[in-house]
């Protein structure tokens, strides 16, 4: 390797490096683009193995180290192969891009190996995954990413994979631009273009008209004030609503009241007196003194010792059918009792 | 093998064998993946799967009566697998650890990715998320351990296996084994 002249804050610019390599390359470089930070120089596929070597060897370049590698589809164009050289002498980084010669049908560039031996596995890989054939490169095959008899190039955008013949792609299709209007503009199907069997951009579309409908004149009461129709029908609607439902809750508790006050009293007589219901009856006949007063007292403690018979009796039933049951304790309230 | 492979255990004797056996399980992790990271705090002290016996540290497939696939098992590691659990001496268990043990989970359609490795192996125990959590690999191991318990060797040597139990699928935990 040549003396190596270039130092980091002597490192070209972008600008500068696009015209040393014009300089040593001529027509094999065929434009360049910087974006993003990213240096990208599209080299004509002539060129290219004359323009690593430039990279490499032009001691104010010295690209070095050689970084990544790896193909593009192109849709109908065919395919690009990138490589990413760095320079650990200046920091530069450099990519060199080359549409591949052979279109779809056999995709062909030639290989770098001879000026970065590290490009070798990166042109094996990109074989592998992209069917790019490199001439000059020790041997691509036998495959070392994918297993040894797989058929295909599994980075093609059309490639077709064997699950989805079984089961499709349950995602959208393609996503299609729309105007401002939410139109879509059409355009032909491309390869690689999504084959979603949801048409995702006719519905949203739909939505984005629905939600942004066009902006209707409010309405003005004799006061001046404005009040729109749906505001108006919701105030009616939550009052009517309100009122319904206090009248209901009230009717509910006052129920519910009702129906505790009964039991709690009746629960209280039990305890107090057991046999002696009748006795009690009369006595509050003797106080009472009159004897509409008894024949109310007796029918009120008739009422009571039947009532106080059918909650025995249903007490009763309730034992029977928890021994019935079996010998669990829990009874069919405790859902791990039985296992 | 001896005995064990021709003649049914005495219930007392099967009994004290498999609870010897169920809390020695010498684990062999194939890690793939993510997942493999969960099952490395799985046998972390946190976690720490060794109070149920099982010991992370078997010096190879030779050694283990446990094999742990964790992570997205590919086409081209798949012959690795298989020839890994072939080295290990029967009764071997397997414990599918994660989505893409499982079923290939988010790789359903990869051109390289096997779809479940039980494509290649067969699986005791699958343990379904993305990635579990390590308490999800401590119910995979008890309910293996269930599974152990109440299992007949002389089955098992001869290659009877009872259907692979799936977390969160099956019965719950409580009743898998105790019923029987």
């Amino acid at each position: 390797m040549t003396d190596v002249l270039a130092r980091r804050d002597r490192a070209l610019t972008p600008e500068e490096t696009e015209e040393l390599l014009r300089d040593r390359l001529g027509d094999g470089v065929q434009r360049s683009v910087l974006e993003f930070g990213v240096f990208t120089v599209w080299i004509a596929q002539e060129a290219w193995v004359a323009a690593a070597r430039a990279c490499r060897d032009e001691p104010l370049l010295a690209y070095d180290l050689f970084d990544n590698a790896f193909g593009v589809d192109a849709r109908e164009e065919g395919f690009d192969y990138v490589a990413i050289l760095y320079s650990t002498s200046t920091g530069n980084r450099i990519v060199l891009r080359t549409r591949c010669e052979g279109g779809r049908e056999a995709p062909v560039c030639p290989s770098m190996v001879e000026v970065y031996r590290g490009a070798d596995w990166m042109e094996r890989e990109t074989w592998d995954m992209f069917g790019i054939d490199f001439p000059g490169h020790p041997s691509v095959s036998p495959r070392i990413l994918t297993v040894e008899n797989f058929e295909g190039w599994p980075l093609r955008k059309d490639f077709h994979l064997a699950s989805r013949a079984a089961k499709p792609w349950p995602g959208v299709a393609e996503p299609k631009e729309m105007d401002d209007e939410g139109n879509i503009i059409e355009r032909e199907k491309r390869i690689g273009d999504a084959p979603g069997p949801y048409e995702l951009d006719k519905v949203m579309g739909e939505q984005a008209k629905l939600a942004n409908p066009l902006p209707e004149p409010p309405a003005v009461t004799e006061e001046g004030e404005e009040v729109t129709a749906t505001a108006q029908s919701a105030d009616l609607a939550s009052d009517s609503g309100k009122v319904l439902a206090g009248e209901q809750e009230r009717g509910l508790e006052e129920e519910q009241k009702l129906r505790h006050d009964a039991d709690v009293e009746l629960a209280g007589d039990e305890a107090e007196r057991e046999p002696t219901t009748g006795e009690q009856a009369s006595d509050e006949a003797n106080q009472g003194g009159s004897a509409i007063a008894a024949a109310e007292a007796a029918k009120k403690a008739d009422d009571r010792r039947r009532t106080q018979a059918e909650a025995r009796a249903k007490k009763a039933a309730e034992r029977a059918a928890a021994d019935e049951s079996g010998d669990d304790p829990a009874g069919p309230d405790d859902p791990e009792g039985d296992a | 093998m001896g005995l064990m492979d021709q003649v049914e255990l005495p219930q007392p004797v099967k009994y004290v064998f498999n609870w010897g056996r169920k809390y020695s399980l010498w684990c062999f992790n194939f890690g793939l993946a993510c997942c493999a990271i969960e099952f490395i705090a799985a046998s972390t002290s946190r976690h720490d799967f060794i109070r149920h016996g099982v010991i992370p540290f078997a010096h190879g497939p030779r050694q283990a009566d446990l094999l742990v696939v964790s992570g997205t098992l590919t086409d081209k590691m798949a012959p690795a697998v298989k020839r890994l659990y072939e080295e290990m001496a029967e009764p071997k268990y397997v414990i599918s650890f994660g989505s893409c043990a499982n079923c290939g989970g988010p790789y359903w359609d990869s051109y390289s990715v096997t779809k479940g490795v039980d494509q290649i192996i067969p699986v005791d125990v699958y343990v379904p998320g993305c990635p579990p959590r390590p308490e999800a690999l401590l119910d995979g191991i008890i309910a293996l351990q269930h599974r152990i318990q109440n299992e007949s060797l002389k089955d098992r040597i001869a290659g009877r296996r009872l259907d692979p139990v799936t977390l969160g699928a099956d019965a719950p935990l409580a009743l898998e084994g105790s019923s029987s």
